[in-house]
């Protein structure tokens, strides 16, 4: 078998690549932040949150298809996901806060395959796509290609996740959401309402995976009811790569599998894809459980 | 005298059997039971749903036909819907029901090829036959005699006719190839179909026996596209499903690639040409049947179809029809022939030598006159016409050759 006709090893197709990590990665990051915050504070495993970024995504779109404009559909789509949100903590979670510890974790698994259902329900079980409104723009900077979407992304991602960040770390409201994570009871008698801070927790991580949706749909133009299964799937991965509970170990976690997928897809098979990011999900769980850059914080 | 007399009565009998021989006079055979039972194994529900709620409106569209003009010799058609919910483990079941308690004299479908490596062999041990209607995996009806026939044609005879017209078109002389590594038929048109097919048109293949590679439903190729363009070919040639087709070129064409894509029967269903725009303007495929085509039997076809799918599985997605229920649709029909042909009595105590007939009738059925069928080969899979198309002005359009 002769060496391949063409440069594997380009410096430029590298670049390019490393680009396209980046914005698969950032989307990543937004699930896996959304994963962190609940996992953090609770101590529990929202399993549905995979489907909520498809919901976000499908309501998104159908915004998009009446004609409203993208921002709104995306801001809409978002307070949609964090409703949905606020709804399973409802429903799965908060009339099992003394049930066995695996029972909220079986309610949101029920509850995610029924959004599924529901989904196929109302928007078909074949893949819908975003209208193409605008073409859109390439940008040639230095080497790399970068597409006006790609931009959009990367900032919005960035920008939330900075939010977030600083909320957490610099907001009263923040400290509320450090002392609940941190002993539950304890915040509570120091005056902390805690069903609040829950809410408001639940509400962030369902708007985070909602605006992943969409952006995710935007950019790759395709979603089906099942999209979800697999962005949680990796959401978590991402987490437990970042440290459980670690907001910054998410954003980074994220990126780390954005790249980490688009270099074995441009260099190997996409066949072996899943073999190294589960893989590695298992070597961090059994070796590094307190994942890259520690326990959790907020 | 005795003797004079039975010697007279075998001439008669000779005489009676080359007449008929040569001429097949109609008799209406004394078809028993209120109805004629046909059964129907497809996915109503899972990942294939859409297209298995099509196959369905598609035989059902078919016992409309038949039913309108007397159903046979007098006696109804009846169409027993099962769901395999596009898995093996829930086919196998719909399978027995059919079968076992709804007592059809043959089957139609299943969909999926994994289906019907469960669903064939039982079908042979039941003693019934299935006709599917998708399934392209090669070799699976050879493996499965004989019960099992498969009203589809295997992606390596349409590729072949589609690579010829692609390059007479475009001028290709390199190619370099992307295929699905998850979908049993995209990887096998990516990885078996297509190598030979352009070789044997005297086109390179880039890629080699390596070709660029994603997963069914995958959200986004960038990799393979930033890689592909990196080659630099003349044409690339797809082992993919419509949806993800349509992802690869947009995104092809994002990131400033111009050559031309081509690929085989999968990629016509997901509506690529309406939602692809300029980005798929030239895509070539080939296909046995398309909604484009308009010789009578396609147009009576079309019609039946769209009066059903106003009543049955209405939604947007059952609208319109495409070569799946065409090849269901067909399948009701060559049931039917065979019940004529072969003068099955559809009574409870001929149940299996019922069975038996069609499943010999459709062994030798080499010249029917489907909508896009023509019958089976010796390994029961289907024999059809190809047609190649291209993309243009949001359609594909039938290549005049």
């Amino acid at each position: 078998m002769p060496p391949h006709p063409y440069p594997y090893s380009e410096p430029r197709m590298f670049l390019q690549q490393l680009v396209n990590g980046v914005t698969l990665g950032s989307t990543y990051s937004l699930i896996a932040i959304g994963f962190t915050l609940v996992l953090g504070l609770l101590n529990m495993l929202n399993i549905a949150h995979g489907d909520i970024f498809m919901f976000g995504a499908f309501l998104g779109l159908s915004l998009a298809m009446l004609g409203i404009p993208l921002y709104l559909a995306l801001i809409l789509a978002m307070l949609g996901a964090g409703i949905l949100a606020i709804i399973i903590e409802r429903l799965c979670f908060r009339p099992l806060r003394k049930a066995h510890f695996l029972m909220p974790l079986l309610s949101t698994i029920a509850f995610g395959i029924l959004l599924q259902n529901v989904a196929t329900q109302i928007w078909g079980s074949e893949p819908s796509r975003y209208p193409q409104t605008t073409e859109v723009a390439q940008f040639q900077l230095g080497p790399v290609l970068v597409s006006s979407i790609d931009i959009l992304i990367v900032a919005i991602s960035i920008f939330l996740m900075l939010g977030i960040d600083q909320f957490v770390r610099r907001t009263r409201f923040g400290r509320a959401m450090r002392a609940t994570s941190e002993k539950a009871q304890t915040a509570s008698l120091l005056g902390v309402d805690i069903n609040r801070v829950i809410i408001f927790t639940f509400f962030t991580s369902g708007a985070l995976a909602g605006v992943a949706g969409v952006l995710t749909a935007l950019v790759y133009l395709q979603i089906t009811p099942f999209i979800g299964i697999r962005q949680g799937l990796i959401g978590m991965v991402a987490m437990v790569i970042g440290g459980v509970g670690n907001l910054r170990g998410a954003m980074i976690g994220g990126l780390m599998i954005g790249i980490i997928e688009v270099m074995n897809d441009a260099y190997f098979t996409a066949s072996y894809r899943d073999i190294i990011l589960f893989g590695l999900f298992l070597i961090f769980i059994v070796f590094k459980p307190e994942g890259l850059f520690g326990k959790k914080e907020p | 005298m005795r003797r004079r007399k039975s010697i007279t009565i075998t001439l008669f009998v000779f005489v009676l059997a080359y007449v008929l021989a040569i001429h097949p006079v109609p008799v209406a055979q004394a078809l028993e039971g209120p109805e004629i039972k046909i059964g129907v194994a497809v996915c109503i529900t899972g990942h294939g749903a859409n297209v298995g709620k099509r196959e369905a409106i598609g035989a059902q569209a078919a016992v409309d036909v038949i039913n309108a003009q007397g159903g046979v010799n007098g006696v109804p058609l009846k169409l027993y819907i099962e769901d395999t919910a596009s898995n093996p483990q829930e086919a196998v079941n719909a399978v027995r029901k059919l079968a076992g308690d709804h007592k059809v004299l043959g089957i139609v479908g299943p969909h999926y090829s994994s289906v019907g490596e469960t669903t064939f062999p039982l079908g042979n041990q039941l003693r019934i036959i299935q006709i599917a209607v998708a399934s392209s995996k090669p070799g699976l009806a050879a493996a499965n005699r004989p019960y099992a026939f498969r009203n589809t044609l295997t992606e390596d005879k349409i590729a072949g006719a589609v690579v010829r017209e692609f390059k007479k078109r475009y001028g290709i002389q390199k190619v370099a190839i992307i295929t699905d590594i998850k979908d049993a038929v995209s990887r096998s048109v990516g990885t078996k179909v297509l190598p030979p097919a352009f070789k044997g048109q005297g086109i390179e293949v880039m890629t080699g026996d390596k070709p660029v590679t994603y997963q069914t439903n995958d959200t986004q190729f960038r990799a393979q596209i930033t890689k592909l363009k990196a080659m630099n070919p003349d044409g690339v040639g797809m082992g993919a499903l419509g949806p993800d087709a349509l992802n690869i070129i947009t995104e092809a064409r994002r990131q400033g690639m111009k050559q031309p894509f081509m690929s085989t029967a999968p990629i016509m269903e997901g509506e690529v040409p309406e939602l692809g725009g300029k980005a798929v303007l030239g895509t070539f495929s080939g296909t046995i049947w398309h909604l484009s085509m308009v010789t009578p039997a396609s147009k009576k076809f079309v019609e039946a179809y769209k009066n059903r799918a106003k009543t049955m599985y209405t939604s947007k997605y059952t609208e319109t029809p495409d070569y799946y229920p065409v090849n269901a649709y067909d399948a009701v029909f060559m049931i039917v022939e065979g019940i004529k042909a072969m003068c099955v009595s559809n009574s409870a105590g001929d149940l299996q030598m019922d069975r038996d007939k069609l499943m010999y009738y459709m062994a030798a059925l080499r010249d029917f006159n489907g909508v896009a069928s023509r019958g089976f080969n010796c390994v029961g899979d289907g024999v059809k016409d190809v047609h190649v198309f291209e993309i243009k002005g949001g359609h594909w359009v039938p290549i005049k050759k």
